[in-house]
């Protein structure tokens, strides 16, 4: 390794910083929000789930729903978030279905339905998850709307993740989409033969073999090629590698971003293990 | 300190980096599947982790487990309003024990006949039944206080019989003594997996998942269980079984998968069959 060896912090890559890309290989993303270092994102998605689940009551998510929701209506995503808001609602349906009736030693009834007595204990509880779940739900959907994987994989290479680690969630998410048309494949060439995929428990069951075999074999085929095709473009030589295209980033949003981690954790040790109780 | 950096490199070679995503792609695609599409009271979603963990060792297993379920939560598409991303723990935990079997050699075919078939089947027949066992005299299950429904033992007491019989059957069919130590992992990292899960559930989600897992739950708390509880049964109930169906599927795709291709992963040594003329010195090769 020779001293001229270029870094994160040598003259070339502050160059390139400076000299700011040509809009046509990389457009640097603009607005209040979306102008973040993918890393400040990432904090707050994982701030945000530690204040949902963390801090109990209404507070910890309420305060993260409405913070979350602002930030989506910055960046314009408010819309495109929908989706996400309706995919959480079988989980959602479950949550309030189970806990309103069927809460363990609550007495407080609502009203008598026949056999079912849904209880007020119950539906704050159920109430309670579910803002949670929604809380969670939103930030891990700002979060996945707002930042490309490649710019959050570079910054986090940029700052020690090491390549192995940028491979194995960059294939990764990759890998899931081709995963599922290839088992969306498998399942239309087994129901053209006669595979069942609806009706009873037991025959939805006999179904899976036949859809877990070939989805299996298929993807581990590829580990071999891909292992050699890696090998051999020097995926394990010592040394880091220089990354030309660096993202903004500022003193401030390293400040903020200990501070929200730092903050949530509290925030959380706070609620759980001293007596001070939000609502 | 520098022993412990090489048993960590050695885990981690570039067919491991590569088998990771793919493993995880799995774990996705056949959880989210069987989970949101087939709506089965089973998981399927740590084959690639049990897989990862037996060939490469415990740090990628754990990794791959912890991976799988974020990526999942935050993956677009597939992940909204899915529970999954706080049970990485459990995944990881999952992923780690998957490691210590694979150093233990538990996924290793071992084609045997007589008593070396015998005896091993017995023995692992004999934990099954212990831990079904185990299970059936949790005292919250027959404290009337705690109110699971009285068919928990007997479904516990069918599960158990059931597995039993499987592994025996499996055992003797494939003449393979390590079907019955695949089936024992798998069932005690179900239970470690029930363990690690029940407060998960009930602490974030009120108990309920929003998988098909939830009409167990939802039986239980009929019958009177506390939030922990119920998803603590529903956790015994569903994980040993589901675990010891993937630790099955993997030892079947390990079976499956040549011994050139097992070989060269970190734990290969400890994978490759055993021929039967080295595990049965006496002879009794049965005529493979």
């Amino acid at each position: 390794m020779t001293p001229e060896r270029p870094t994160a912090t040598s003259p070339v890559v502050a160059e390139a910083e400076e000299a700011h890309l040509p809009e046509f290989v990389r457009r640097i993303p603009v607005g209040p929000y979306r102008a973040l270092n993918p890393v400040t994102k990432a904090t707050l998605a994982v701030v945000a789930a530690i204040l949902a689940f963390g801090v109990r009551g209404w507070t910890g998510p309420a305060v993260v729903l409405v913070v979350v929701v602002s930030c989506a209506w910055t960046a314009g995503v408010l819309r495109r978030m929908a989706p996400f808001a309706l995919a959480t609602l079988p989980l959602v349906a479950s949550i309030l279905v189970v806990n309103t009736f069927l809460y363990p030693g609550a007495h407080d009834t609502i009203a008598k339905l026949g056999p079912l007595s849904p209880t007020w204990t119950g539906a704050t509880t159920a109430l309670q998850a579910t803002l949670r779940v929604v809380a969670f739900g939103f930030s891990a959907a700002l979060f996945a709307l707002t930042t490309p994987v490649d710019d959050l994989l570079v910054e986090l290479e940029r700052r020690g993740l090491g390549r192995r680690g940028a491979f194995v969630v960059g294939s990764a998410l990759g890998a899931v989409p081709s995963t599922l048309e290839r088992a969306r494949e498998v399942a239309d060439a087994q129901r053209a033969r006669g595979m069942e995929t609806e009706g009873g428990l037991w025959r939805r069951f006999r179904g899976l073999v036949p859809l877990i075999g070939p989805v299996l074999f298929g993807a581990l085929a590829e580990v071999e090629e891909r292992t050699m095709a890696l090998e051999a473009r020097a995926f394990t030589a010592p040394g880091r590698r220089t990354i030309l295209r660096a993202l903004p980033d500022s003193g401030r949003q390293r400040a903020a971003r200990w501070l929200l981690f730092v903050g949530s954790v509290v925030a959380v040790v706070v609620t759980l293990a001293t007596p001070v109780r939000l609502p | 300190m520098d022993l412990l950096q090489r048993w960590v490199a050695r885990q981690f070679t570039t067919r491991v980096i590569v088998m990771m995503p793919v493993a995880i792609a799995i774990n996705i695609v056949l959880g989210y599947t069987v989970q949101s599409v087939l709506k089965l009271p089973i998981y399927v979603d740590s084959i690639g982790t049990i897989l990862v963990g037996c060939v490469a060792g415990p740090l990628p297993g754990a990794i791959t487990g912890i991976l799988s379920n974020l990526i999942w939560q935050y993956a677009p598409g597939i992940g909204a309003g899915s529970s999954i991303g706080p049970f990485a723990v459990t995944a990881g935990v999952i992923g780690f024990m998957a490691g210590i079997w694979g150093y233990l050699g538990v996924f290793r075919s071992r084609p045997a006949s007589g008593l070396r078939l015998i005896v091993p089947a017995a023995i692992a027949i004999a934990i099954i039944v212990l831990l079904a066992a185990r299970m059936y005299t949790i005292p919250q299950y027959s404290d009337p206080g705690m109110g699971y429904p009285s068919w928990v033992n007997v479904a516990i007491i069918g599960i158990g019989a059931a597995a039993s019989i499987s592994v025996a059957l499996f055992v003797y069919l494939r003449r393979d003594a390590g079907g019955a130590w695949v089936a024992v992992a798998g069932a005690v990292t179900g239970i470690v997996a029930a363990i690690v899960s029940a407060p998960i559930a009930a602490v974030v989600y009120g108990g309920v998942t929003g998988a098909g897992t939830d009409v167990i739950v939802a039986a239980l708390r009929q019958g009177g269980a506390d939030v922990y509880n119920a998803s603590l049964g529903q956790g015994l109930l569903s994980d040993p079984i589901d675990k010891t169906i993937t630790s099955f599927v993997v030892f079947l795709i390990l079976a499956g998968a040549s011994s050139r291709f097992l070989a060269r992963f970190p734990l290969g040594d400890r994978l490759v069959r055993v021929e039967a003329s080295d595990a049965n010195d006496a002879g009794a090769t049965d005529g493979n």
